[in-house]
């Protein structure tokens, strides 16, 4: 297997003794295969324990290793060396506080996920001995592209609105996951979900910059998922105006 | 010490432990849930199953066959109680998950599909494109939003379990943020950690999957079981590890050794179709497959690769449009880690560890020999997978017994009175105790990476495919060797925030102990059955090894192996029949 | 808290998008929509010199022919084709339309518009008795 060496800068911040972020230089002896999260695990595991990242299934589809690579919100699972120079420069994910090195903290995402009632919400409780809804191919479709987000994060990183309302803002997969329920045949939810998607740090925050859909792993479109839900937002609207009532 | 109160402690918000949580909440609302997870409950291993779950649904099949095919596919050593309710409970499951949301994929009238998975006889699993383990963790983390009485602590890792007079307690556990280390009180505590593969060196596991629940629970004297039955997963890819879903056989795809031939029908899984039959070739069982591939390896069949030996995964005739649908991930990481297209390109793939068939020991409603403490999901050992795990039941048996667990941990809790406040506390002084200890420790020269790495090169190489006597004594050596260095771990990072050394420090800790279970386990098992197969002992010996070995911990030296009545209803052991034989219909 | 002190990084409200290409290039598409307005004007200001009479009207074509005016003008059409562009690029990830299990290619969608535009402004040409 073909050797190679790259120098691995690593935005560093430990709490308890620095006072703000520095980079730190690591000089990785790597294979020809390998991602950036395997040169983050040479360094935590042969030059320094200190060196703190999440990290868990390596097939990017856990979402844990969102991190800035030379610039660019990427999977570090999925950010393959052969794509990179041999300075390599990571940090942590812009938008969110660090925690410590490569760890954001993620609570502000997590109540806004929750806020947009990412779940079923159905006309009626259907008995389990009543066997599953009925949902054709084509009406999974219209939503599948939507719940396959991974919740990484790297929309959030990518998107200048979230950083400019100080997190105000939605944001980009939260929103997604609200349109993913409402375009589910098997969910009546979209009211109960309007107040949110429609309130200023709503859908009509998104000055539709469109980075988030440029950087999502997993092709999920939330810019696109955001635009369509201004329209059935405003459809809403109107609707309600002239007092037929929406979903 | 902060102390947090709670009726239910969870360990755990994989699929388990979300599952449990959603029935516990289900059960009575007015009960305070405390859900713990190292991870962000999303990011569980649940969500790496690609391929499905199965449960009986369709018109041409039957409980009794999904029973026959666990059964049998488990070399007879499932306790068939456990297996009868399962079969019995998992479609319901099934829908429940359906009707909150998971996508699963469908049929043109809008059923649900369903397709075919090795060792099963009637295509009966169930799948959402090839993310299935992903979608349910999700729908299950977004359902489980709804529920006001789960209050999730989220990257809390637990050390230990509190356990007083033969009862749970609570457990402790280690604010990853703050490093703050606080006592969980409940009157009922479901572990529902998942599987160990970690403690092997190349698996289709993610970096979470280090036993740590197992080994708390074996430290509070729960046995662990059957933990020599390790599962190789035929196809996964070289270098990485990553896991090549069993759908891929399952719609079609062939292996082949280095002369482009299915190697399989010489090992009484043919006669080789073209198109796919059910229990036959690649759509046999993991064990055989995997057994399968070394004896060619023996023979020199195998391709050498950059990546060691090697054989091929064939689906280029499944076409384009097919592997679009039905597995768009495998195209993805084929195309990523390999740099081959399965569309045009032959793809590399070895057997790589994939689950622990043995763990938690607990009976058919979840419940450990600990009054209180409950266990569910892979880290648990039912067993509905004895010798050998049919793919496909795992995710069906984090559902069905996930909600048992739930359920009968709320009938528990009903029982208990208030705790023992006294011993309670004193106990969570002794975890932390011991944490401040391995702060406290320096100049140790041990580092974790070099223990891990030792650890997890002799199990690979005594404990593997194939074992024997000479071989499992040697890892024994091994284990025993890096156990006693451990405790001459020091830790390089003192600090308290998101300390990601002491937390691999601590599951390294876990996995030595799983690690030892696992090699003494098999060590004494001399017969072959399912996944633990000896050079030595060639044969199954239902005469004495009928029988589940349970694992004791002994704080100071190798750990007590015991063993335990398999439970038969229905079906009397036979040999197990694959290819030709089988009857299996065409996939 | 304890030990913790997370690390917020600030975003500079005023230069934000110099950290990154893609947002320079979205700012650059934002601020040109002023030359897009200027043109806008112009155009109406032309509207009510016609409704004025002959001389204003006569007035506001030499303006217009003025060299710096039509190099602003043609500045302004480029970014008017660039936001046409952008705006129709755009359009099949706003409004998907789906037909059974498929979603009509965005090519299709954006070509549609491309058609529709173009036989738009051959109208305009007709009727202003151009072509
Ligand atoms: C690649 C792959 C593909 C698979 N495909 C299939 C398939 O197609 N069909 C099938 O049936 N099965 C499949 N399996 C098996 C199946 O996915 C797993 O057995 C199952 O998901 C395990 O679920 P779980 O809830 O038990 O554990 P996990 O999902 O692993 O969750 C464990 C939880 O415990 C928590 N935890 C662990 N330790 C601690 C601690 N110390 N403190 C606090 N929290 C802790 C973790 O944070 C996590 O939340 C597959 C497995 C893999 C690896
Ligand atoms: S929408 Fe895409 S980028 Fe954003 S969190 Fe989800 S998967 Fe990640
Ligand atoms: S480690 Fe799971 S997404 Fe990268």
């Amino acid at each position: 297997m073909s050797k190679r060496t790259i120098q691995l800068e690593v935005l560093r911040y430990r709490p308890e003794q620095d006072k703000e972020p520095f980079f730190q230089t690591y000089t990785v002896p790597c294979e020809e295969e390998w991602v950036v999260l395997d040169a983050l695990n040479y360094v935590k595991d042969e030059i320094d324990r200190t060196l703190s990242f999440r990290w868990s299934c390596h097939m990017f589809v856990c979402g844990s290793c969102g991190y800035k690579i030379d610039g660019e919100p990427k999977l570090g699972c999925k950010a393959f060396l052969r794509d990179y120079g041999d300075n390599i420069r990571v940090e942590p994910l812009d938008n969110f506080p660090i925690e410590r090195d490569l760890v954001v903290v993620i609570d502000d995402f997590v109540e806004k996920l929750q806020s947009v009632k990412p779940y079923i919400i159905a006309k009626e409780e259907k008995a389990l001995a009543a066997g599953e809804y009925i949902q054709t191919p084509a009406q999974l479709k219209a939503f599948k592209q939507y719940s396959m987000c991974i919740n990484c994060l790297l929309c959030y990183s990518a998107c200048p609105q979230y950083g400019l309302t100080n997190q105000e803002f939605i944001g980009p997969a939260a929103l997604a996951l609200a349109h993913r329920y409402n375009m589910d045949s098997r969910d009546v939810g979209r009211s109960a979900r309007e107040h949110v998607l429609a309130a200023h740090e709503g859908v009509w925050e998104c000055s539709f910059v469109g980075a988030c859909s440029v950087v999502c792993p997993k092709d999920v479109d939330p810019a696109g998922a955001i635009q369509q839900a201004k329209f059935t937002s405003a459809v809403d609207y109107l609707t309600s105006m002239v007092g037929i009532g929406g979903k | 010490m902060q102390v947090i109160d709670a009726d239910i402690v969870i360990v755990g918000a994989g699929g388990a432990g979300l599952r449990a949580a959603i029935a516990v909440a289900e059960a009575d609302p007015s009960l305070h849930i405390a859900l713990l997870s190292k991870v962000y409950p999303m990011r569980s291993h649940t969500c790496a199953a690609e391929g499905g779950a199965a449960g009986v649904v369709k018109a041409n099949d039957s409980l009794e066959y999904h029973f026959n095919d666990t059964v049998s596919g488990g070399d007879w050593l499932t306790d068939q109680d456990a297996v009868d309710l399962f079969v019995n409970e998992i479609t319901k499951e099934l829908i429940q998950m359906e009707h909150w949301g998971c996508p699963w994929s469908r049929e043109g009238s809008g059923h649900v599909a369903v397709r075919p998975f090795g060792g099963m006889k009637i295509m009966r699993t169930w799948y959402a494109a090839d993310k299935t383990g992903f979608h349910m963790l999700h729908t299950l983390f977004q359902t489980s939003l709804k529920y006001p009485s789960i209050k999730r602590f989220d990257e809390y890792y637990t050390s230990d379990l509190i356990v007083d007079d033969g009862a749970c307690h609570g457990c402790t556990a280690i604010e990853m943020r703050t490093g703050e280390m606080k006592l969980f009180r409940g009157k009922s505590v479901i572990v529902c950690t998942g599987g160990a593969g970690r403690i092997f060196p190349f698996t289709t596991n993610g970096a979470i999957k280090t036993g740590d629940g197992m080994a708390m629970a074996y430290r509070a004297g729960v046995p662990l079981k059957d933990m020599e039955f390790v599962q190789y997963h035929p196809t996964g890819l070289p270098g990485s590890g990553i896991l090549l879903t069993e759908g891929c056989r399952g719609e079609g795809g062939y292996l082949l050794n280095k002369d482009n031939y299915r190697y399989l029908q010489d090992y009484d899984l043919g006669p080789a179709t073209p198109t796919p039959v059910l229990k036959s070739m690649e759509l046999g069982p993991r064990d055989r497959l995997s057994q399968a591939f070394w004896q060619e390896s023996k023979k020199g069949n195998t391709v050498q690769g950059k990546w060691g030996d090697i054989v091929w995964l064939d689906m280029r005739h499944l076409g384009e449009k097919l592997i679009n649908e039905r597995l768009p991930l495998v195209r993805d990481l084929s195309i990523s880690y390999v740099a081959a297209d399965p569309v045009t390109d032959l793809v590399p793939v070895r057997p790589v560890v994939h689950y622990m068939m043995g763990g938690i020991h607990t009976d058919i409603n979840a419940a450990t020999p600990i009054a209180g403490l409950y266990s569910a999901g892979e880290c648990a050992c039912v067993s509905i997978n004895g010798a050998n795990r049919l793919g496909s039941n795992s995710l069906g048996e984090l559902l069905v017994f996930g909600a048992r667990a739930g359920r009968f941990a709320v009938e528990h809790a009903k029982t208990v009175k208030a705790p023992r406040d006294a011993l309670v506390t004193a106990q969570a002084a002794d975890a932390e105790g011991r944490i401040k200890a391995l702060f406290k420790r320096s100049g140790g020269k041990q580092r974790v990476s070099q223990l891990k790495r030792e650890m997890n090169l002799s199990l690979e190489e005594g404990c593997g495919i194939y074992r024997d006597e000479k071989s499992l004594r040697d890892t024994v050596a091994v284990i025993a060797d890096v156990r006693a260095r451990y405790r001459d771990v020091t830790l390089e990072d003192k600090s308290s925030v998101y300390n990601t050394d002491l937390y691999q420090t601590l599951e390294l800790g876990a996995m030595i102990e799983c690690a030892e279970t696992v090699v003494h386990s098999a060590l004494l098992r001399t017969e072959s059955r399912g996944a633990h197969q000896r050079l030595d002992h060639v044969e199954r010996d239902d005469v004495n090894f009928l029988k589940h070995s349970m694992a004791y911990y002994n704080p100071n030296g190798d750990p007590r192996i015991d063993y335990h009545e398999v439970v038969i209803t229905k079906s009397q052991p036979a040999a197990r029949v694959y290819g030709a034989a089988a009857g299996g219909q065409a996939a | 808290m304890g030990a913790r002190r997370p690390y917020m990084r600030t975003m500079s409200k005023t230069s934000w998008f110099m950290t990154h290409a893609r947002f320079k290039t979205y700012m650059l598409h934002e601020i040109s929509s002023v030359f897009v307005a200027l043109y806008m004007w112009l155009l109406i200001d032309g509207l009510f010199r016609l409704a004025k009479g002959p001389e204003a009207w006569e007035a506001w074509l030499s303006f217009i022919k003025h060299p710096l005016v039509v190099v602003i003008s043609l500045i302004a059409f480029a970014f008017f084709v660039i936001h046409t562009m952008s705006w129709f690029k755009a359009v099949p990830q706003a409004m998907r339309i789906q037909q059974g299990e498929h979603f009509v290619d965005g090519k299709l969608i954006i070509g549609g518009h491309y058609a529709a535009l173009g036989a738009f402004s051959l109208f305009v040409l007709i009727l202003a008795g151009v072509a």
